[in-house]
């Protein structure tokens, strides 16, 4: 397949890319559709199989211009349920190269590097499952120096560079610092019980987020961020410094996380904060982090309801 | 099966299991174990009243284990021969039940296990088909979720014999459920468990809904489905029944199933195919039409039975157009779903062609077999020139049709049992067995004949008579174009290519060697490709080891419908012999002459060998005259 003369359609050129060559072992059953949460939760026209039907029939600018290419995350979900093992999301990210040498630019908004403060670090590299972020080297002021780019096209916004970064320096709006920081301070109000981090893709159901609603907002307030990965465990220290009870962490089931690996990160993170908990005898049972899976529906409200009694007990202790 | 059961020539033997088969057609000789019932069969009436009485409840494997029954039982109520037995594995030994026969005396704890042994003329396999358990795709949730449940399940909730008397009822409340789903290909047309198609079940969940739909009208039942499969006569029809009747068909395979945890209903997420759109419908329950897989012992039946499994584990026909009722061994014939998933039609047609076939055999005073058997020279077989037999031949033959009775004797081959493959022939290291009409000398003739002229030039290509020859045959009559240096030569099968065959090929110059046979699974002679492989494996290291160019010995296996295979291969070979410069191709072929003849100088000593030999040198010295005249 290799050889250039045999490389006549687009499927074909799909084909030669490594994980393209399973293509055509669609029959289009759609269980990626339906195991998929972008179409239910994003955008409506995203559809993984009509994407391979796009590739199948040459319809190239089509596919270049679908949103399936670009808002694919490779989380996984439906390679694991495909009755064929088509490697789905690596198909998609065969078109999207090809998508990106034809000149094709993602319609996602990516991550931004501010250079006044990036040092260079380069942490961001180094967390990113997308390896969006890199290093590059320019000179200012006469001295060579290294900042962080992000590659727009890599980015999926899942912004578990942004909790990564020591100093600030990434950010986008819908997950940048200011904007979580001001829904953890309470200058006007009593402060809630229960600050919950919901990431967007653990619930799969909207009667899972109708649970939520149904707390009223002085007894747990929710904030919503795009995957734990984003989880900056200095969020958690300051809704308790501003008096909250308890905080939890939502996030997916390992091998379910929509952006990879953020859900292994966050579990790192939230361990390494309950030890320190424990060393510094702070109540490790005021800071919760949970994992829901696909098929754990209604599981939000026995977890909430859980940790609402576990301040209860731990404010009677306290006092 | 009452009736088959009052057919005075007719003679049931139920909770039998078959433990050898030996003989051959005609001539079987079955070794039978009739397990023991703990009821005296002549004695008992079916009344029942040890059932009644027995204190222990086990569940009910014939219910899909939702009710219970006694350990003195029935398997159904059905059953034929109606005589109940005692499940020693979970009685308690109270004797409740032998109180309740009374003056019957028909309960006997004494009995044992009897082996019985049986002369059969020939066997007919009817051993059906297993179910796929759900429980290992988690996606579904069956076994989790109490409101899931496998179709077989809910045939017996809505049977008006069934645990419930046919009132349909879910699991986790029974309430009678009003929005019910089907999933089909559960397990079945999925790479993961069962890549092929389960044949019956988009029928048989369109009956089941068309059933339930007519003793419920007010039910709500939709099947989700990848595609309708209804080829046969009046199936279609059928279908659009279904459609009329109000069930909904949504296309999309579901990929999860959630529960609410508070009432148990279900959530089905599936995208609906036209429309394009993700859907979550809630239903009360959920049934999977899972797939139909062979039984969990047929890898045993195979082996006691001595007959192949197809990909898959389904018992292996002869010929899956031509012979589908026909195992490979004869006088042993299949019906039904163990040779391979089918509805009724399919296997009341198989089962009744199946009973005329094993019919011919019985009222036959001779039975012919393919004339092409294999027969020992008793005076070379190693049993005679060294008092030991080897036994390599009685390895070999994929049938079991050689007998070795004891070291100091000879092998024999059970003739009636010979299909002619010539494994044995091939393998035996004393050449103490040929196989008639492919005599080495016969084969040694042609392949003298086929290389007589310019042998440097020519391919020589070993084909079997099934497959690659059939292959062959198809790249002519499609007119696909391959080189005209080939020159084919068929065997029946690649276990009879033997290695004296390749070597003198190469010793009389040949240019190159084609091995061709049966994909692995496809072999005509059940094992002969697996014999025939590891020979050319074998082969293969050899020539690497004497530095022969890479692909002037070729191993391909090559199926009858893969002509276009066979020429890209044979065009293959003739680029390797096109792209090495002469010289050097005359040298090597000289530089292995004499390892050849070295390996072939017992060779001649073969009964036939050296006469075929000094003929065709008679013969190539006459064509050389001939063309010096002329």
């Amino acid at each position: 397949m290799s050889h250039p003369s045999m490389i006549k359609t687009f499927a074909d050129e799909v084909k030669t890319i490594p994980g393209g060559e399973h293509l055509e072992k669609c029959y289009a059953c759609g269980t990626c559709v339906s195991k998929c949460m972008i179409q239910q939760k994003v955008d409506p026209d995203y559809n993984p199989r009509r994407l391979l039907r796009l590739v199948m029939e040459g319809m190239n600018e089509e596919a270049f211009s679908s949103p399936t290419t670009w808002m694919c995350s490779e989380c996984d979900l439906c390679y694991e349920a495909c009755p064929q093992e088509i490697h789905i999301s690596q198909v998609i990210a065969a078109v999207k190269q090809l998508a990106v040498d034809a000149g094709y630019t993602s319609p996602l908004t990516p991550v931004s590097v501010d250079e006044d403060l990036c040092s260079g670090c380069g942490i961001c590299a180094m967390v990113c499952p997308y390896e969006a972020p890199s290093l590059y080297e320019k000179e200012v002021d006469g001295k060579l120096d290294r900042f962080s780019t992000v590659d727009a096209n890599r980015c999926m916004g899942c912004g578990t560079c942004v909790a990564a970064c020591p100093l600030g320096a990434i950010g986008r709006e819908g997950v940048s610092n200011a904007e979580i920081t001001v829904q953890l301070q309470y200058p006007k109000t009593e402060p809630p019980d229960l600050v919950t981090f919901i990431c967007d893709w653990s619930l799969r159901v909207d009667e899972d987020l109708d649970i939520l609603e149904s707390y009223p907002d002085d007894q747990v307030k929710v904030v919503h961020i795009p995957c734990t990965g984003r989880i900056d465990p200095q969020h958690a220290l300051m809704a308790l410094k501003s008096g909250v009870k308890g905080v939890l962490v939502c996030g997916c089931k390992p091998g379910e996380c929509h952006f990879k690996r953020g859900t292994y990160v966050a579990n790192c993170k939230m361990s390494l904060l309950g030890t320190m908990f424990g060393q510094v005898d702070l109540p490790q049972k005021q800071i919760r982090f949970i994992q829901i899976g696909t098929q754990d529906r209604g599981r939000i409200r026995n977890e909430i309801d859980a940790m609402l009694d576990t301040i209860s007990v731990v404010e009677e202790a306290i006092s | 099966m009452v009736d088959a059961a009052r057919q005075p020539r007719v003679d049931v033997r139920a909770f039998t299991e078959v433990e050898k088969v030996e003989g051959f057609v005609g001539n079987f000789k079955v070794t039978l174990r009739e397990k023991a019932k703990y009821v005296i069969a002549d004695r008992c009436n079916g009344c029942g009243d040890c059932a009644r009485a027995c204190p222990i409840e086990v569940p009910n494997y014939f219910e899909m284990n939702i009710a219970p029954r006694k350990a003195a039982y029935v398997p159904m109520s059905q059953s034929v021969p109606l005589i109940y037995s005692i499940d020693l594995e979970n009685c308690i030994h109270c004797y409740k039940c032998v109180e309740a026969c009374g003056a019957l005396e028909a309960i006997d704890f004494s009995q044992e296990d009897k082996i019985v042994e049986e002369d059969i003329g020939a066997i007919i396999v009817a051993t059906g088909f297993g179910h796929f358990d759900p429980s290992v795709m988690v996606e579904y949730g069956y076994g989790r979720f109490p409101n899931v449940i496998t179709s077989m399940e809910m045939e017996r909730l809505n049977n008006s014999a069934g645990p419930t008397a046919g009132n349909l009822i879910r699991p986790s409340d029974n309430q009678n459920p009003q929005k019910l789903a089907f999933i089909n290909c559960v397990g079945s047309r999925d790479k993961r468990y069962n890549p092929s198609c389960s044949n019956f079940c988009c029928m048989y969940s369109i009956k089941n809904a068309v059933l339930l739909k007519q003793m419920n009208p007010d039910v709500d039942i939709t099947i989700y489905y990848m595609d309708i499969r209804t080829p046969s006569k009046g199936y279609e029809e059928f279908y659009d029944r279904a459609r009329e009747m109000g069930i909904h068909f949504s296309q999309g395979r579901p990929s999860l199933i959630t529960e609410d945890p508070q009432s148990h209903n279900l959530f089905v997420h599936a995208e609906d195919v036209g429309l394009g759109q993700n859907t979550i419908k809630e239903y009360d329950m959920v049934m999977l039409n899972q797939a139909a897989i062979p039984q969990p012992d047929q890898d045993h039946m195979s082996s006691v039975l001595n007959v192949a499994q197809s990909p898959g584990g389904w018992f292996m026909e002869y010929h899956p157009k031509l012979r589908p009722m026909d195992s490979p061994t004869d006088g042993i014939f299949f019906a039904g779903a163990c040779q391979g998933p089918k509805d009724i039609p399919s296997s009341v047609a198989q089962g009744s062609a199946a009973a005329a076939r094993a019919s011919r055999i019985l009222h036959s005073e001779q039975w012919e077999i393919e004339p092409t058997v294999a027969v020992v020279w008793p005076e070379r077989c190693s049993a005679t020139t060294r008092g030991q037999a080897c036994g390599i031949c009685a390895k070999a033959c994929p049938y079991g049709a050689i007998s070795i009775t004891s070291p100091e004797f000879p092998a024999e081959v059970i003739t009636a049992k010979c299909h002619g493959c010539g494994a044995c022939v091939a393998e035996c290291p004393e050449d103490a067995i040929t196989q008639l009409h492919y005599t080495d000398a016969q084969v040694l003739a042609q392949m003298r004949a086929l290389l007589a002229d310019k042998p440097e030039e020519k391919i020589l290509a070993f084909r079997c008579h099934w497959c690659s020859y059939g292959g062959a045959d198809l790249a002519g009559t499609s007119h696909f174009e391959y080189t005209a240096n080939e020159r084919g030569l068929r065997v029946m099968c690649s276990a009879r290519m033997d290695t004296d065959f390749i070597y003198e090929a190469y010793r009389l110059g040949a240019g190159a060697v084609l091995y061709s046979g049966c994909h692995p699974q496809d072999c005509h002679y059940i094992t002969g490709q697996l014999i025939g492989a590891k020979r050319a494996e074998r082969l293969q290291k050899m020539f690497h080891r004497m530095e022969m160019t890479d692909g002037r010995f070729r191993v391909e296996w090559i199926s009858a419908a893969e002509g276009d295979k066979y020429a890209r291969v044979l065009n293959e070979m003739q680029i390797v012999l096109d792209n090495m410069p002469q010289d050097a191709l005359k040298a090597e072929i000289e530089k292995l002459k004499p390892e050849m003849s070295k390996r072939l100088k017992k060779f001649p000593n073969v009964p036939g060998v050296q006469e075929a030999m000094d003929y065709s040198d008679t013969l190539a010295q006459a064509i050389t005259d001939q063309k010096e005249t002329a």
